[in-house]
């Protein structure tokens, strides 16, 4: 028989940078940090599963071992591969809750209102932290009376009145948490003359789902969003998303994850600043007024990974009167579902600090970020408000 | 998307440059495809330290008039690779690294494996000795590691020094720091690597209000009454030297702290104070993405396609290209060619294998590999099937004409030929802010 295991990540040379990168392993001791969960522990797990270890429930899947490796070794999926073969997942009701945000935001929505109250009530956190494990110190992300998609019902006529169109992916949060996002898009889209259609049909990307092992259902959700790419760029120029770590699932953990093929139409699956960004090139550059603000940009992992700072940055200094500071690049410590684990808040907020205290040291208007699950860390743990860079450009257009 | 300056590679030469671009106020990106070889190496910076015959040089800028006119040093002229290292030097120090010299001369800097290379600059937690009495005023040498640290060998580094004139009557003392001693609490074998000791230091000792205290005096009476005392650099990444500065005061002895097996903190220390003045002065560090390709007109360069977004190719008027050598993926081979893998520039090397290397591996000669690399012009503009490529300019390791590790050269050359392909790209952007 052919032995095909894939051995790509002996190109690991063992320089053990990416170990030095590892937010997890810098302030916790018990994960062991990518090196050895990653190529090491590979090697060992091959000859023996039962070589595995348990350690690697640490990993918070936010990349920066891939972007640090100077060998090009999918440091990250190793692990996420290595969790998922090996059952390191535990996949209980907590971990369906967090990771099921389509199911829960289409259930949640109906009945916003109360939902919201009673998720910021001590004793509901309390049994919520008892019950499940999620850690009452956690702000719970709050959900829209008003979907998004419901609120794109009444731009229809208007959307269609453009010659150009994208396809929105909106993702889970901007649909059922918060459309503020996802309407500064259509706002700024059409002031750049394109139109905005919705899929028929969505399911979340997969990334918490990934993340706490669901790799089936992930699969299953691929498989159907792929379908859905395939039908509306028929009539539309690319499909865009707004969150960071939606664009990475799509564009580049569902070949390399979830073994769903994408690359007969990866190129015109967009982080929405890349897409902004080369019409910009191309001369399509809205009419925009100073926003005089002075603020800071952190960078989120997963958009780091997919290498579209260069182009949010782009966006933000396209902004005339904007200051922007960039932040050293590190880790805020949410990692999507990671930082409301009880077992995990400490770690979390260990890695975030960094983060924090750089923010609490400038004397800025607003914290700027692309990627919502950085947002409710740093407002949680800081006095500033964030804002997402399509905001800044939709109040700069005149 | 369109920037001044596009320099490609992170490493030491590149990030030189980029930071001499951006302090002139040109729009400069680095792109870089992971860790640099920076997190590897000592965090010293050597300028040119070994003569052919293996003899060291003291004057490295005397020195360097008499190499062949191949040499990247001749391209660039020893007043502008002067200029480039004290450049280095300010900006290093405005990222809060001193780094020391002396005077005109090079001097010893110890290696983990007991061995002295010359060096330009240290920083000022790795002690400078005299390079050619290195043992001056040395009669006992304490060398001090942390029980169960496995990246650092006090006997192999004694053995490895008395193998020195100077130091084979000396007296070694050897000893280990118990981790008890320190309070720090290591459970797993992974937690006694250099960085993950510096960060069990910095939580289980260095919180505490007498954290210091306990290492001096456990310092203290491991050496003795050393003359010189030698710990591995696991104390600290940031601030590691002024930990060393105030252990000497504390113990009232000299303290010299040695780069050790990857990851090495003085490099890492290095690495991140260069990407932070970059990014002071507003320049973008893209990293984890490499660059596939560059689209070529009229013996220009245009633009660079990159992996990560690859239909979204970024311009730029001028181009550094400062990859490294064979181990950083800057020129690449097979067995019959050598290659630089990101343009096809034209590569300098005889085209028989044999020729690449001496039969012998370690017979104290050099092998003509490590002089291989991109062949430039006098502006270090490299060629592309023959052709000057006039805004594109090459710097460090990927260079041809020297051999970074037998003459101790591979510090001066990044710094000074990422400098000079600054200050030419400066020279011709009237854009740029004049600040030097």
């Amino acid at each position: 028989m052919l032995n095909t295991i894939d051995t790509s990540f002996d190109s690991c040379i063992k320089c053990t940078v990416c170990t030095t990168r590892c937010p997890v392993a810098e302030v916790n001791p018990d994960y062991p940090g990518p090196k050895q969960a990653g190529p090491d522990g590979e090697r060992l797990r091959i000859k023996n599963p039962a070589l595995y270890d348990e350690a690697l429930q640490h990993c918070t899947n936010c990349k920066r071992c891939e972007v640090a490796c100077p060998s090009g070794v999918h440091v990250g999926t190793v692990i996420q591969l290595a969790k998922a073969r090996h059952g390191g997942f535990k996949k209980g009701p907590r971990e369906f809750i967090l990771s099921h945000t389509d199911m829960m935001g289409s259930l949640s929505t109906p009945a916003a209102p109360v939902v919201n109250i009673a998720t910021q009530l001590k004793p509901v956190k309390k049994l919520l932290d008892k019950v499940f494990g999620i850690d009452q110190r956690q702000t719970l992300p709050k959900y829209t009376h008003q979907t998004f998609r419901r609120w794109f019902q009444q731009q229809k006529a208007q959307q269609n009145r453009f010659d150009r169109k994208i396809s929105f992916f909106h993702g889970c949060f901007t649909n059922y948490n918060d459309p503020t996002v996802g309407k500064h898009l259509v706002a700024v889209l059409n002031a750049m003359n394109i139109g905005v259609t919705l899929l028929k049909k969505e399911k979340c990307c997969g990334v918490p789902l990934i993340a706490n092992g669901f790799f089936d259902k992930a699969r299953k959700n691929a498989e159907l969003n792929m379908g859905q790419f395939a039908d509306s760029l028929a009539d539309s120029e690319c499909v865009l998303a707004t969150e960071p770590s939606c664009a990475m699932t799509l564009r580049d953990e569902y070949p390399e994850v979830l073994h769903v093929d994408n690359h007969a139409i990866k190129e015109r699956i967009l982080f929405a600043s890349a897409f902004i960004t080369r019409e910009f090139a191309k001369g399509n550059k809205p009419d925009m007024t100073p926003v005089n603000l002075r603020v800071a940009y952190h960078s989120p992992c997963h958009l780091i990974k997919q290498g579209g700072v260069i182009h949010t940055m782009e966006l933000l200094n396209s902004i005339p009167g904007l200051e922007v500071i960039m932040l050293d690049q590190k880790c805020c410590g949410m990692s999507g579902t990671y930082g409301f684990k009880k077992e995990n808040y400490q770690t979390s907020q260990n890695i975030g600090q960094g983060v924090f205290d750089q923010i609490e040291a400038l004397n800025v208007d607003y914290v700027v970020t692309d990627c919502e699950s950085c947002k409710m860390q740093i407002e949680m743990n800081t006095a500033h408000k964030v804002l997402h860079p399509l905001t800044l450009m939709a109040q700069s257009l005149a | 998307m369109n920037y001044d300056v596009i320099v490609i590679g992170g490493g030491l030469a590149g990030l030189t440059g980029a930071i001499r671009c951006a302090e002139a106020g040109l729009k400069t990106v680095v792109i870089s495809a992971g860790e640099s070889a920076l997190a590897f190496a000592s965090g010293a910076i050597d300028v040119f330290g070994i003569e052919q015959d293996n003899s060291f040089v003291e004057c490295p800028f005397a020195a360097i008039r008499h190499l062949p006119s191949t040499h990247p040093y001749q391209k660039v002229g020893a007043a502008s690779l002067q200029q480039g290292l004290t450049f280095f030097t300010e900006q290093m120090a405005a990222a809060g690294i001193q780094l020391s010299n002396f005077g005109q001369q090079n001097h010893g800097r110890l290696t983990a494996l007991g061995a002295i290379r010359p060096a330009w600059l240290s920083q000022e937690g790795a002690d400078s000795l005299p390079l050619l009495a290195p043992a001056e005023g040395i009669r006992r040498v304490a060398i001090i590691n942390i029980a169960g640290f496995r990246d650092f060998q006090p006997a192999l580094m004694a053995a490895g020094m008395k193998r020195h004139p100077g130091f084979s009557e000396a007296e070694f003392i050897l000893a280990d720091i118990k981790t008890a001693t320190l309070n720090i609490n290591t459970r797993n074998a992974y937690e006694l690597r250099s960085l993950e000791l510096a960060r069990t230091l910095k939580r289980d000792l260095f919180s505490q209000p007498n954290g210091i205290n306990i290492l001096s005096s456990a310092l203290q009476k491991a050496a003795g009454n050393a003359d010189l005392v030698v710990i591995p650099s696991v104390l600290a990444v940031e601030g590691g030297n002024e930990l060393i500065r105030q252990l000497e005061t504390l113990t009232g002895l000299r303290i010299c702290e040695v780069a050790t097996l990857p990851p090495s903190l003085p490099g890492m220390r290095m690495a991140s104070a260069l990407k932070q003045r970059f990014r002071q002065l507003g320049g973008m560090f893209l990293e984890g993405d490499q660059v596939l390709c560059g689209c070529f007109a009229e013996n220009r360069l245009s633009s660079v396609k990159t992996r990560l977004n690859p239909d979204m190719p970024i311009s730029a008027s001028h181009f550094i290209l400062a990859t490294g050598s064979f181990f950083s993926q800057g020129l690449a081979s097979d067995r019959h060619h050598l290659s630089e893998p990101v343009f096809g520039l034209d590569v300098d090397a005889p085209d028989s294998r044999d020729q690449w290397s001496d039969h012998r591996f370690m017979d104290g000669k050099p092998h003509n590999l490590s002089h291989f690399g991109i062949n430039t012009s006098e502006q270090l503009n490299p060629y592309r099937n023959g052709q000057k490529i006039h805004n594109l300019y090459c710097a460090g390791a990927v260079l041809n004409g020297f051999n970074p590790v037998q003459e101790a050269s591979s510090g001066g050359v990044a710094i000074g030929t990422g400098w000079f392909a600054a200050n030419r790209i400066i020279a011709t952007m009237p854009q740029a802010e004049e600040t030097c």
